[in-house]
C-alpha cells in the first residue's frame, strides 16, 4: 500500500502495512506531536510571551499615554512602519487561503501538507494586520467608529474611501478564514477526542460539534468545503487589491498606479509562501512530521515560492519602466529616490531580497534543501518587509514639492510594536502547534489507497 | 471485514466494518446491486468517499442553496445599505455621484462572499444535523475504519 503523492511519503515499513494500518500510523504521528510539551516549548512561548508583552504591549500603551509623538511619524510622512507592518501581515495572511482554497481547487495534493499550518498563519496574520490601523488611529478606543451603525452623531462611515474598503475586505477576511480553518478542523478534532482523557476530551468532543462521519455529514461537508474554497479564492484577490487601493486611489507619485492591484497580490502569495516555509521547516523537524510533510512537498512549495518571485521582479521592472516612458516628472523622479536617494539601501536590500536569492530555486538539489529554503525564506520575509516600506516612506518623503520633501526614522516605540508583533504571531503558532493537529490528518488519510 | 449483527431493534441491523477502502466500496456496490435503498444503509467513513456518494446515488447537498442565497443577500445589502446612507446623509466626496456604484461594488462584493460563506456554514450545521449533543457527551467516537450499517428493513 502506498500514499498518493508520487511515492514521496512512502517508506518502506509503510510498503508492509495495512490501509487501516497506515491511516493509525498517520493519527499516531499527529497525536504524538501534540503530547506533552517540554521545557524547551514552555521557554520558547515565554520568549514569545515576553517580547509580546514587553514590546507590543507595553510600547503601545506608552504611546497611549504619551500620544502619538513617540512615533516616528510626522510630515510629510504620515504613514510609516504601522501601516507597512499592517500591508506586510496582511501579505503573510494570504498564503494560508492560497495554500488551503487555490490548491484545493486545483487538486494539488501536496496542498495537505501545509494547509493546516498555512490556515493558522493567516488567522493570526490577519490579527497582527488588525492591530495597526488602531495602533496607528492613536485613540484607539474609538476604532467602532469605523463601522457604520446608528449614532448621535447622525453621520455614516464613508463608503467610497478606500479606508472603509479595508474595514470590509479584512473584517470578511478574517471571519471568512476563521470559519475555513475551522471547517478543517473538525473532523480532526473528532480523532484528537478518541486519544484524550479528562476534560481535554470534552474540550475536543465540544469542538468536533459530534463528528462520526456519516454520509450525510460528509456529503454536506464536500460541499462546504468546496464552497468555502472557491468564496475564499477571489476574496483572497479581492482583499489585497484593496488594501493596494489604499495607496493607488491617491495621487501620490509612486502609489497612482493600475498595477497594483496584481502587483500586491504576487507580493502577498511570495511573502505567505515564505512565512509557511520559515514556520514549517523548523516544525517539521521538532515535531518529526518528517513522515507526512516530505521533501517533495517542499520542492512545490519552492516552486511556488520561486514564480511569485519572478512575478515580483516582473513588476519591479515595470514600474520602473512605466514611470520612465510616462514622462511625468514627478512619477519618474520617485523612482530615481527609490535607488539612488536616502532610502536606497532599503531599495537595494528589497531587489535583491525578493528578485536575486530565490532565483538558485531553479535547481531541484536545492528546492529540497531544507537549510537553504529555510534561510531563503528568511530573506524573502526581510525582502518584502522593505518592499511595504519602501513603497510607502519613499513616495511621501518625496511628493511633488521640494519645499514638503523630508525624511523618516522609525522611533524606538514602533520597533517595539514592530517586534512585539512578531512576538504575538510565533506565541499563537507555538500554541497552535501544541494544541491543534498541525497536519490535516483526514486529508492526508484521503491519500492512503 | 467484520460483520456482526445489532440486535436492540425487533429487526436487527447488520453491520460491516473494512480497514479498506476498496473492500467497502465493494461491499457497498453489492448492497446497492441487491436492492438495499440509500435510505436504508447509514455509511461511516474515516474519511470523504465520493465513490461512495456515486455508488448510493446521492443528492448534491442543499448547501449550496444556502450559500447561493446568502451571497445573493450579501450583494444586495452591499449596494442597498451604503445606498441608504448616503441618502440618509448626504455626504458628498471627490465630485462622485452620492449613490455611486463602483465603490459600492467593493462592498457589495466583500458582503456576497461574507454572507454567503457565513450562510453556508449555517447551513452546513443545519442539515449535517450538529452539533450531535448525544455523540458529544457520549463516549460515540469518529472511528478509523470504514462501517455499512444497513438499518432495519432493508434487505440484505
Amino acid at each position: 500500500m502506498s500514499t498518493a503523492n508520487g511515492g514521496a511519503g512512502t517508506t518502506s515499513s509503510e510498503a508492509k502495512m495495512s490501509p487501516a494500518e497506515i491511516r493509525l500510523q498517520m493519527e499516531h504521528d499527529i497525536v504524538s506531536a501534540m503530547q506533552k510539551p517540554t521545557l524547551g516549548y514552555w521557554a520558547a512561548v515565554f520568549l514569545c510571551a515576553t517580547v509580546f508583552v514587553v514590546g507590543l504591549l507595553g510600547c503601545w500603551a506608552w504611546q497611549i499615554y504619551k500620544g502619538m509623538g513617540v512615533a516616528g511619524i510626522m510630515n510629510p510622512v504620515g504613514w510609516g512602519v504601522y501601516i507597512t507592518n499592517f500591508v506586510f501581515w496582511v501579505g503573510i495572511a494570504h498564503s494560508g487561503t492560497l495554500i488551503s482554497a487555490v490548491l484545493f481547487l486545483f487538486r494539488a495534493r501536496f496542498r495537505s501538507s501545509f494547509n493546516r499550518a498555512a490556515e493558522a498563519m493567516t488567522v493570526i496574520a490577519v490579527l497582527c494586520a488588525g492591530m495597526y490601523p488602531l495602533i496607528h488611529l492613536g485613540r484607539m478606543w474609538y476604532f467602532f467608529w469605523l463601522f457604520p451603525y446608528p449614532n448621535q452623531r447622525l453621520i455614516w462611515a464613508n463608503f467610497k474611501s478606500p479606508l472603509e474598503w479595508d474595514v470590509f475586505a479584512v473584517s470578511t477576511y478574517l471571519i471568512v478564514s476563521v470559519t475555513f480553518f475551522y471547517v478543517g478542523l473538525i473532523p480532526d478534532l473528532a480523532i484528537i477526542k478518541r486519544y484524550t482523557k479528562g476534560a481535554s476530551r470534552w474540550i475536543y468532543s465540544a469542538f468536533s460539534l459530534g463528528w462520526r462521519g456519516t454520509k450525510e455529514q460528509w456529503r454536506h461537508y464536500n460541499t462546504l468545503y468546496a464552497l468555502l474554497a472557491g468564496l475564499a479564492t477571489p476574496l483572497v484577490l479581492s482583499v489585497h487589491s484593496v488594501v493596494s487601493w489604499d495607496f493607488a486611489m491617491g495621487i501620490v507619485p509612486g502609489w497612482h498606479t493600475t498595477i497594483f492591484a496584481p502587483y500586491f497580490v504576487a507580493g502577498a502569495i511570495f511573502s505567505g509562501t515564505a512565512m509557511v516555509m520559515t514556520l514549517v521547516i523548523p516544525l517539521r523537524k521538532i515535531q518529526r512530521l518528517e513522515r507526512l510533510i516530505t521533501l517533495e512537498h517542499f520542492d512545490r512549495l519552492a516552486k511556488v515560492l520561486l514564480f511569485t518571485s519572478l512575478i515580483v521582479a516582473y513588476a519591479y521592472t515595470t514600474e520602473f519602466i512605466l514611470a520612465y516612458y510616462s514622462g511625468n516628472v514627478y512619477e519618474f523622479g520617485i523612482f530615481q529616490h527609490r535607488a539612488i536617494g536616502h532610502y536606497k539601501f532599503f531599495y537595494w536590500g528589497m531587489v535583491i531580497c525578493n528578485t536575486v536569492i530565490p532565483l538558485p530555486l531553479f535547481k531541484k538539489a536545492l528546492r529540497q534543501n531544507l537549510v537553504f529554503l529555510f534561510v531563503i525564506s528568511i530573506f524573502v520575509n526581510i525582502g518584502m518587509w522593505l518592499e511595504r516600506f519602501v513603497i510607502i516612506v519613499t513616495s511621501l518623503s518625496h511628493e511633488y514639492v521640494p519645499y514638503s520633501h523630508g525624511n523618516y526614522t522609525p522611533s524606538w516605540v514602533e520597533g517595539g510594536i514592530t517586534l512585539g508583533t512578531f512576538g504575538f504571531f510565533f506565541m499563537m503558532f507555538l500554541l497552535f502547534a501544541k494544541f491543534l493537529p498541525v497536519v490535516a490528518v483526514t486529508e492526508k488519510k484521503e491519500e492512503v489507497h | 471485514m467484520t460483520e456482526s449483527t445489532e440486535s436492540s431493534t425487533s429487526t436487527p441491523a447488520e453491520r460491516f466494518v473494512f480497514g479498506s477502502e476498496h473492500d467497502f466500496l465493494e461491499k457497498l456496490k453489492t448492497l446497492v446491486k441487491s436492492g438495499v435503498k440509500a435510505k436504508d444503509i447509514e455509511i461511516l467513513a474515516p474519511h470523504p468517499v465520493h465513490k461512495a456518494e456515486e455508488i448510493l446515488s446521492l443528492k448534491p447537498s442543499g448547501v449550496r442553496v444556502f450559500a447561493l442565497v446568502g451571497a445573493l443577500i450579501g450583494a444586495a445589502t452591499g449596494y442597498l445599505f451604503p445606498a441608504f446612507t448616503v441618502i440618509d446623509w448626504p455626504l458628498i466626496s471627490g465630485n462622485r455621484p452620492m449613490v455611486s456604484i463602483p465603490p459600492f461594488t467593493i462592498i457589495a462584493f466583500e458582503l456576497m462572499i461574507l454572507f454567503g460563506a457565513l450562510s453556508a456554514f449555517l447551513g452546513f450545521i443545519l442539515m449535517s444535523r450538529i452539533p450531535d449533543v448525544i455523540t458529544i457527551i457520549s463516549d460515540t467516537e469518529f472511528k478509523n475504519d470504514f462501517e455499512i450499517v444497513v438499518k432495519p428493513g432493508g434487505v440484505v
